[in-house]
């Protein structure tokens, strides 16, 4: 046990020692050492220009000694080396700091060129830094390979283009994918996390604000003119993400009665790209009953002394959404089509 | 930006590596036979000019599709992710639009082609097609006035027809592919 510790101490040792002052090794104890340099600067509170220029030294002397190490040691993937595209992501790194998603997107997407340039440069000068343009044969080849990272950077925007539109419109997530043509999901289908469920939820607390506790007749007025009311509590009702409301209509068939009461049922109607042949709605069912009013205790006995007018018009409504929604496929195309 | 979904463009990615392959093994042989050049310089300016032209492609449609009207964008995340059409008001449009969209990618591939070969041959050296005179001697005024050509104007013209042919031949194919490849699925579903 401790002989294969002490094998694999000595391999990198051998590994990490200088064979001369000029060579990769120095390079990366070099790279340590202003690492180091700059985490102690960094301790002992210096001010931050000296650590930023510690720390950029030691990225510089990373990069640079690992783009030689890979020149000297070319990892290969079949007949192609990928240290340049090893290096390049090193630079890519050290430049756009990737932490966020809009510079991670700018980094993907230079990665490639970045690749390019540094299997090219040495082409076209040598150690003396004489600039010269390579042999024909040469520059065929560099045209092509540089044809050929454009086309790799044309597929890593491409996929940040459909994350963008991922963004723009989630409940395209929800769809299924296996149809497609251009994209593979790795991993299970998330589950419904369609916008359905916030806009109708939504739409419900809209409802019960309008029409709970109002006169029966109200109600009634409120359920003949179905298209405004719909478009009333739709209104001020916004998304997670707002550029998606264009894909979506709320609005409600006619009302059944149940018992003395009504029963609406409020759908969302998806009008953007969908698996589903036909497209589909999301359907949250409210009942509206109405009930007597109890008034307090003191109104009451006022409204008995004043007499008994009064009494038999005194229904209100009670709203109650469940908390649950469907979602039906439709068996025939929606007749209004998105705008 | 939230976070990142595991949808990745694999199957993009292989088609198009497979149309590729099949272009440039088409328009080797059409330039190989039309301008006389050998087997592997054929294919490697095949390659050269088709990735260009796909290349090109690609930086223009990331670069337009943010400009699409919603209706359009809806239409062709609709065709990219779920492989088909949506129905809004634009569907009836959308046969006339991917016809003109497809001849406007023929003719801008071909200037392509046609463009990027030159280059590439003049680059390399073995472009051998002669200048465009200024003067023209007495035995090509001649011949000017005989056949209605001249040198250069045969040698270009040449070209171009192969460029051409190579170009429809390619274009045709994968057209090809495509209805196959819906007709399977048509016949499959």
């Amino acid at each position: 046990m401790i002989d294969v510790f002490k094998d694999a101490i000595n391999k990198i040792r051998g590994l990490l020692t200088p064979p001369s002052y000029l060579s990769w090794q120095t390079l990366l104890l070099l790279s340590l050492f202003s690492w180091g340099m700059a985490a102690l600067a960094e301790v002992s509170e210096a001010t931050p220009i000296t650590v930023g220029m510690l720390s950029t030294g030691s990225w510089l002397f990373l990069t640079i000694a690992i783009w030689w190490g890979l020149t000297d040691n070319p990892i290969r993937l079949g007949y192609i080396s990928i240290s340049p595209w090893i290096t390049a992501a090193v630079i890519c790194v050290f430049v756009f700091r990737p932490w966020t998603n809009e510079r991670l997107q700018l980094a993907m997407a230079v990665w490639p060129v970045v690749a390019t340039i540094l299997v090219a440069v040495p082409n076209f000068c040598d150690w003396k830094l004489d600039w010269s343009v390579p042999k024909p044969a040469i520059r065929q080849e560099l045209i092509v390979l540089l044809l050929i990272n454009l086309l790799l950077s044309s597929w890593i925007m491409f996929y940040f283009r459909i994350q963008h539109w991922f963004n723009e419109y989630p409940s395209l997530i929800a769809e299924n994918l296996d149809e497609s043509a251009f994209v593979y999901r790795f991993g299970a289908d998330t589950g419904s996390n369609s916008q359905a469920e916030l806009l109708l939820t939504s739409a419900a607390e809209n409802l019960e604000e309008q029409l709970d506790d109002t006169p029966w007749p109200r109600v009634e007025r409120w359920l003949l003119n179905l298209d405004n009311s719909i478009n009333s509590i739709a209104e001020g009702i916004v998304l997670n993400a707002v550029t998606e409301s264009i894909f979506w209509s709320l609005d409600a068939p006619r009302p059944s009665s149940v018992s003395n009461g009504y029963q609406l049922r409020l759908r969302a109607n998806w009008l953007g790209p969908t698996a589903k042949q036909n497209g589909y709605y999301v359907e949250k069912v409210c009942t509206i009953m109405p009930r007597p009013l109890q008034q307090r205790a003191g109104e009451a006995r006022e409204e008995a002394e004043e007499g008994e007018e009064t009494a038999p018009t005194s229904l209100i409504a009670q709203v109650s959404c469940s908390d649950q929604t469907t979602q039906v496929e439709r068996e025939m195309v929606f007749e209004e089509s998105a705008t | 930006m939230g976070e990142l979904e595991p949808v990745f463009p694999l199957k993009a990615v292989i088609f198009q590596i497979l149309f590729l392959l099949v272009a440039v093994a088409l328009e080797a042989m059409v330039l190989r036979q039309r301008l006389r050049l050998g087997y592997k310089q054929s294919v490697r300016y095949a390659a050269a000019v088709n990735l260009l032209a796909v290349v090109v492609g690609w930086f223009a449609f990331l670069a337009v599709e943010p400009l699409f009207e919603p209706r359009l964008q809806a239409q062709v995340i609709s065709y990219v992710l779920f492989d088909n059409l949506i129905n809004n008001t634009l569907k009836p449009q959308m046969g006339w639009i991917i016809l003109v969209v497809g001849l406007v990618a023929f003719f801008v591939t071909l200037i392509l082609k046609l463009k990027g070969l030159e280059l590439i041959m003049r680059a390399m050296g073995t472009w051998n097609l002669p200048s465009k005179p200024k003067e023209l001697t007495r035995k090509e005024r001649y011949s000017r006035s005989r056949t209605g050509t001249t040198l250069y104007k045969e040698a270009a013209s040449q070209f171009a027809i192969a460029v051409l042919q190579a170009n429809a031949l390619s274009f045709s194919a994968i057209l090809l592919l495509l209805i196959m490849r819906s007709y399977v699925l048509r016949s499959v579903a």
